[in-house]
């Protein structure tokens, strides 16, 4: 009933022409925007006799016309309506937009003293809300460049740009504006109703209205179009001149906050307990300890010890081969020597990268949309941190890759490309891993796009500064000396590679550069599977268009014949290839031309499922192609990108002054400012390259301190600043200031190497400690804030899985490459493939947002918003469920209860030994061992009789035996002494 | 400033044994409350530290004033039912019927290329109740209880597109990551059963929702205020018990074995608190594992009541069982259900009369009979009944698919309606304009809304907060939210 037959649809939605259709828009939208009046029996409240008392009470004392805050002055409507640093502060009309309204009713505003009642707040909004009115009938203020930007960036310059230029036009300047293209100038100034842009917008032609989706653009609400006519109206007003953007927004007493000033130099200090001194990081933990008069707690013990280092070093606990090499091993420096093997081992990288992966945010997928879309290549950037750490490349070189690496490396035309290349591409990786819907046509807004860059500077400046600078995008940092400009100035770093008005979308942004060998095995695969989808396609296409024309045939039956032969031929003619006049007859008859797949489908029900079958085949083929091996990386796309403006409350629609590429300003004067030089003129903007080199001064406050927080907060299990994302004012002061200085300057002398870093503190005296309390430190260092003893960890998520898949003998050390797959089970319990070899680390398994390995995810991994900087820790009921009742865990523990029957099958003893060793890393005293031997027996009784009940026709002995074994390496898997290390 | 994280106590190994750093660790029920409560006058004597840590367990709290609702059960309708066809009759739309809309429709829509003029409804209104209600043909059932309804016809979004609506409708912002209204809810006041989770969420078997298991994460605030998935078929809550069936003295023996296992580690560490409560988790699982299955087992319930919720009818059976479960729910304390229903039936892009049929019928007689028996158990006086989606729809028509036209998304002005503790009965809050596009008075942000329902919960949604990287977060972040004290009763 409620189809419409094309020509209907023709006929009853024209191109609104004519004047009659437009009046009607008109009385239609002003009875969309209008509020309704017959509720508001009142007089709406006046600005001078209303509302004004209630600003004077609560606001004018910072907010009046002497120096007003954010230079925002409530003192006169006209101040109101101009705004402040944040832009008008009411919409008028419009009080859900209002931000004076947002900060009063959410109790932001006023910061101190009384906050306004329920009644006044309702009587600025009923105010705003009657202000519609006066609004319309006189522009409040002076609309200049600024306002109508987002107009033309957010709709024209797709087309009229810096990638394309239609007509000859660039909408993306005042200037090129003025100038127009083919058809004249786009703007006169003074007269909107000359103006081709203006015409254009109104008569609906532009933004072109077939090209909307292609380009995901929307056409301008009403208010934007207005604005537009104002701007026009009032003289095409070039912007402001900029007069702030020189003054500095930072004082000295900014500056002087512990974090912003340069690391130090401290001597180690003197202590009286020598004895106890493995190295300096030992001396400066018991100068403050002595001053309490606490020491450290003793030795722990050599089998705790090596559990410990393992799990801390490489993730996986030791084998019993390698427990037993340690205790035997009597010569002095074994504990050094085992630390040096570990930080060689290959697991090394695999434990490590993890942590990093947290900061960057990595994820397999691209989130936030329901098809949370796989990243066929996102692993290499994964390999890449792995290889990294393995190799200890120097932080500052690691950072600067991972930045910069695609201004490192002339890729440009390369004829043979070498793992160097391909390693500095994908390590840039790290600015790629935030979700990014954008390649869905209906998630690519301009605010969507913004996000994805936002998010990117939240990963830098979290992982790599230790500060938040999220709040920093909408208005300046309210406790650390970020300002708004700051933000904007990261943000104009990146736009040389993300320019939002210059958008590339996810899946094509990437890098078609792979090693050779690479490229082969690829295009061997995939060439006669290819070749297999585009025949289906050819057959697909070939039955489509045959329809089509069977349906246009049908459409056109009712003319006259002549025309329906031009039609025809007209309709089989290629669009390039038609002459004027029947490009004129085919924008006529556009509509009859334009046969989507769902009118097909819905004519011929014997096309849709012809079509159907074959479509499915070409999916079913995609799905056996190997990707291709092309990197997933962050590159400058060269040329001059957008121009960065500061954007009011971090809003596209209102822009600020414009800003340039730089570093915060808090660190001027402290280190030397960030200074751009492009490596490659007119290719590369040498953006980021020189926020990375910014970085990896020697004596940047922050670069070298957060990191090695972080590290001492892994092997720890707390930093020395507490708040490892949070070195501002915010976060908590460090508890050893001179030791963080001292291991901080250390770190650089050393090359940065990382793996320096982790000898020294696992080799101090303070880790070798035991976890066990006395009660003097239980009273003087009630939070270990003094390392006065070890603190018992729970192992993370990833420890955990790859610790039960060590321990039962089924992991699989296949090392990089694409991911472990996932599969949802039909349970909903989210579980990796494995195969004939075991299964993967956690590191190998593919991290899908949408679908994260449920016992991993009960162990709180994380939720990556954009990333994570500390691991949370809960202790609930689920996690239980998990580990006892999932999967994979019973399992494993049965098939290791099979392995030691096979290895020891005449020997109990010898098998709880085993037992013993392989999953709590040490010996069972004698009478553990009884006791387990004789819980076994129990628990064969009840397996005896659980077989007969299930009528199982395997030999019940050796079965019961089996399962009973089988039970109790399930229940150590569950028990407090694997899960947690001393 | 002092710091009180709660996830994220000290890295990934912290083990400290700062009071507030360990209550932050211990997060199940009653039982993890008491036991830390026990804890804490054994170790730690009286509360020493001025800053209160921050609820992270399901003991029952306090809240900020006298509640009007004890429980809430959330009628998530994903997709985006349109008001115009089941609640907000527009009888002019029949003037301007095949006209173009006006370009302020026109600049926020999904589908640029697929839009046909302004669409009057194929269906009916009639007035119904006591309060003589408008509502739809399609809706008989509920046409009967709306007396005891208010329904909001000036709902306003933010977004069109479903994935961020879906995060706002249930996080307060368009962005994942966010605890959701029942983290939140659950977060404030706890849970008044011990054995059972505070939130809990019935998933259709057919698919989940959009946004899938993101919509009942708890973000920020500890994970046991995150939604516990349970199933209306087959095994209610994921991995409650072994994959095989074992007999119960196998069963204890085996727990035995391993309660055995931990006494023994723990009498070497008697000041690791944490071991303790990781113990009790297990209890907790334990006793889990008996109630969950008694409170989802419907066959308790009369015939006449399963008749009621449409059991007995293929259309409605699925949806009717988990209306009934969430009944059940309430009844034994849960403090805050959800039900969704198969992915995003009510998105209704084409063949909008067919499809909004099938969603109607599905739902329709399940959802007046929930009304229905809470009422006459006496539990709607303190249950709050909501239904809504992420957004409404649009005026006009979508064309240019498979089948007749249908209707793109609209989230400028759309309808909801709550039922029970608190709110108005028969009643009709707020209106869209004349072609039902764009909500004109009484408008009610999502914000809103939510500051509605906290505040119904007893709970202040300015005070309601949690503190996290120096701010105070909230439920309604920084938006401008007021309660709409015009609903409630």
């Amino acid at each position: 009933m409620l189809r419409y037959g094309m020509g209907e649809l023709a006929s009853s939605v024209p191109k609104c022409r004519s004047p009659r259709k437009r009046a009607w828009i008109a009385a239609c939208l002003a009875l969309v925007v209008l509020p309704s009046t017959a509720s508001q029996a009142a007089e709406p409240p006046k600005f001078e006799s209303h509302v004004l008392p209630v600003f004077e009470t609560h606001c004018l004392a910072c907010h009046g016309p002497e120096s007003p805050q954010a230079q925002l002055d409530l003192r006169t409507k006209k101040g109101v309506l101009q705004g402040g640093a944040s832009g008008p502060a009411i919409v008028p009309g419009a009080s859900a937009r209002s931000l004076l309204l947002a900060k009063v009713a959410s109790g932001a505003m006023p910061p101190s003293g009384g906050k306004l009642t329920a009644g006044q707040i309702d009587l600025i909004r009923s105010w705003i809300d009657g202000e519609a009115e006066n609004a319309r009938a006189e522009p409040n203020r002076l609309v200049t460049e600024l306002d109508v930007l987002p107009v033309f960036q957010m709709r024209c310059v797709t087309c009229h740009g810096k990638r394309r230029q239609e007509a000859g036009l660039d909408l993306r300047t005042r200037e090129s504006r003025l100038k127009g293209g083919a058809s004249g100038p786009g703007v006169i100034p003074g007269q909107p109703d000359e103006s081709l842009v203006l015409q254009r917008v109104l008569s609906g032609e532009m933004p072109p209205p077939d090209l909307l989706m292609e380009n995901n653009i929307r056409p301008p609400a009403s208010d934007e179009v207005e604005l537009l006519r104002q701007w026009i109206a009032m003289g095409a007003r070039p912007a402001p001149e900029d007069t702030g953007s020189s003054n500095t927004l930072v004082s000295d007493a900014d500056r002087s906050f512990w974090s912003f000033q340069k690391p130090k130099q401290h001597a180690v200090p003197e202590v009286t307990e020598g004895q106890r001194i493995r190295n300096p990081i030992d001396s400066f933990l018991l100068a403050t300890m002595e001053r309490k008069s606490l020491a450290y707690a003793p030795e722990a013990a050599p089998e705790t010890l090596v559990r410990r280092v393992y799990l801390d070093l490489i993730g996986l606990p030791p084998t019993p081969g390698e427990i037993e090499a340690f205790i035997e091993d009597r010569q002095p420096g074994a504990f050094g020597r085992l630390v040096d093997k570990l930080l060689d081992s290959e697991h090394y990288g695999e434990r490590w990268a993890q942590v990093w992966l947290d900061l960057a945010g990595y994820a397999d997928s691209e989130g936030i949309i329901d098809e949370d879309r796989i990243r066929p290549n996102a692993w290499r950037y994964r390999d890449y941190v792995i290889r990294a750490l393995n190799d200890d490349t120097p932080y500052t070189r690691f950072l600067t890759e991972q930045i910069a690496g695609d201004e490192l490396e002339e890729y440009e035309g390369l004829t043979e490309v070498t793992q160097q290349t391909v390693d500095r591409l994908a390590a840039t990786g790290f600015l790629r891993m935030a979700s990014d819907p954008t390649y869905s046509f209906a998630n690519a807004s301009l605010g969507e796009k913004l996000t994805v860059v936002s998010d990117e500077i939240e990963v830098i400046s979290s992982a790599v500064l230790g500060l938040t600078m999220g709040c920093a995008k909408c208005h300046d940092h309210k406790y650390d000396p970020i300002s708004q400009r700051d933000y904007y100035r990261l943000s104009a770093i990146l736009q040389a590679a993300y320019d939002p008005y210059e958008w590339i979308d996810p899946t094509e942004r990437l890098l078609d550069i792979s090693l050779k060998e690479e490229r082969e095995v690829a295009s061997k695969h995939n060439r006669p599977i290819k070749s297999k989808i585009e025949s289906v396609e050819a057959q697909l296409k070939e039955k489509t268009d045959s329809f089509r024309l069977k349906a246009v045939k049908a459409r056109i039956g009712d003319l006259p014949d002549k025309l329906q032969e031009e039609l025809l031929a007209l309709y089989q003619t290629p669009a390039e290839e038609r002459d004027s006049n029947e490009k004129y007859l085919a924008r006529k008859f556009r509509e009859v031309f334009k046969i989507s797949e769902g009118d097909l489908a819905s004519l011929y029900p014997d096309y849709k499922e012809n079509a159907e079958d074959l479509r499915k085949s070409i999916a079913d083929l995609r799905k056996t192609l190997l990707p291709e091996p092309k990197i997933r990386a962050l590159y400058d796309m060269g040329g001059e990108p957008s121009a960065v403006f500061l954007l009011r409350r971090g809003d596209p629609r209102l822009v600020g002054q414009r800003v340039f590429p730089g570093s915060p300003e808090v660190f001027d004067g402290v280190i030397e400012p960030m200074q751009v030089v492009s490596p490659r003129p007119g290719q590369t903007s040498g953006n980021r390259l020189a926020l990375a080199r910014w970085l990896s001064q020697p004596d940047h406050p922050l670069t070298s301190r957060v990191m090695v927080n972080r590290l001492w907060a892994e092997h720890f299990g707390r930093g020395l600043v507490s708040t490892p994302a949070n070195f501002g004012k915010l976060g908590d002061q460090p508890s050893h200031p001179e030791l963080l200085d001292w291991l901080a300057t250390e770190f650089v002398r050393s090359g940065w190497s990382l793996k320096r870093m982790h000898r020294l503190m696992v080799t101090s005296q303070a880790y070798r400690q035991s976890s066990s309390v006395g009660q003097a430190a239980l009273e003087q260092d009630p939070d270990n804030e003094l390392v006065s003893r070890m603190p018992m960890r729970r192992m993370t998520a990833e420890m955990l899985y790859d610790s039960i898949l060590r321990a039962t003998g089924r992991l699989d050390t296949k090392r990089f490459g694409p991911p472990a797959e996932i599969e949802v089970l039909d349970s909903g319990e989210a579980v990796a493939k494995g195969s004939p070899d075991g299964w993967r680390r956690a590191i190998y398994t593919q991290r899908r947002r949408s679908a994260p390995v449920t016992l991993m995810d009960a162990y709180d991994l994380p939720q990556l918003s954009p990333n994570c900087t500390e691991r949370g820790q809960s202790i609930v009921a689920t996690q239980a469920l998990q580990l006892m009742n999932g999967a994979s865990t019973r399992n494993h523990a049965q098939y290791l209860a099979g392995r030691l029957l096979d290895e020891n099958p005449s020997d109990r003893n010898e098998r709880i030994q085993q037992l013993y060793l392989r999953i709590y890393s040490r010996r069972p005293t004698a009478e553990e061992a009884s006791i387990a031997l004789h819980e076994l027996e129990k628990i064969e009784d009840h397996w005896v009789s659980q077989l007969e009940e299930q009528r199982d026709p395997a030999p019940r002995g050796p079965m019961a035996r089996w399962r009973a074994l089988g039970s109790l390496a399930h229940a150590m898997l569950n028990s407090n002494e694997f899960v947690y290390t001393d | 400033m002092a710091r009180t994280f709660v996830r994220g106590a000290g890295g990934p190994w912290s083990g400290r044994l700062t009071r507030r750093g360990f209550f932050s660790r211990i997060s199940d029920g009653v039982h993890g409350a008491a036991l830390a409560s026990l804890l804490s006058h054994d170790l730690f004597g009286a509360r020493k530290s001025p800053h209160i840590p921050a609820a992270t367990d399901l003991h029952t709290r306090a809240p900020h004033f006298e509640p009007r609702a004890k429980s809430v059960i959330h009628l998530f309708m994903n997709g985006g039912p349109s008001q115009i066809d089941l609640l907000d009759p527009k009888p002019e739309l029949k003037k301007y019927e095949g006209k173009q809309a006006p370009r302020d429709i026109l600049s926020k829509i999904e589908f640029a290329d697929e839009v046909g003029g302004l669409l009057p409804s194929p269906f009916e209104f009639k007035r119904h109740g006591e309060c003589g209600m408008e509502v739809s043909e399609l809706l008989p059932h509920f046409a009967s209880v709306v007396d005891d309804v208010t329904l909001i016809r000036s709902m306003w979004g933010e977004s069109f597109n479903h994935e961020p609506s879906l995060f706002l409708m249930h996080s307060g912002r368009t962005m994942p990551g966010r605890p959701s209204l029942g983290s939140w809810v659950v977060y404030g006041l706890g849970s008044e059963n011990r054995n059972l989770p505070g939130y809990v969420v019935l998933d259709d078997p057919k698919r989940l929702p959009v946004n899938g298991i993101q919509n009942w994460q708890s973000g920020w605030l500890p994970p046991v205020f995150q939604g516990t998935r349970v199933r209306s078929d087959g095994p209610p809550v994921l991995n409650l018990h072994p994959g095989e069936e074992l007999a119960s003295p196998l069963v204890d023996a085996e727990r035995d074995l391993l309660r055995r296992l931990n006494r023994t580690h723990l009498e070497q560490r008697p000041w690791q608190q944490e071991l303790q409560a990781r113990i009790a988790s297990y209890e907790l699982a334990a006793r889990m594992q008996l109630a969950a299955p008694e409170a989802l087992d419907i066959s308790q319930e009369t015939d006449e009541t399963k008749e009621m919720y449409g059991l007995n009818r293929e259309e409605t059976a699925s949806y009717g069982t988990r209306c009934l479960m969430a009944r059940r729910l309430v009844e034994r304390g849960v403090r805050f259900v959800q039900i969704f229903i198969e992915y995003q039936i009510w998105d209704n892009h084409s063949n909008l009369e067919e499809n909004l049929r099938y969603s109607c019928n599905k739902t329709d007689q399940p959802i007046a009979a929930l009304i229905t028996d809470l009422k006459r158990r006496g539990l709607l006086d303190d249950t709050l009944v909501i239904w809504g989606g992420e957004f409404g729809r649009m005026p006009l028509s979508q064309v240019g698919r498979e089948g007749s036209a249908g209707r793109d998304h609209g989230p400028d002005g759309f309808s909801m309606w709550m039922a029970g503790g608190g709110v108005k009965r028969g009643h009709v809050h707020g209106a869209t304009d004349e072609i039902g596009h764009k909500a004109v008075e009484g408008r009610v942000s999502v914000q809103d809304f939510h500051a509605t329902l906290l505040h119904l919960m007893g709970l202040d949604f300015q005070k309601l907060t949690f503190a996290r990287h120096g701010l105070e977060e909230r439920l309604t972040d920084q938006y401008p939210a007021r309660v709409v004290t015009d609903i409630l009763a």
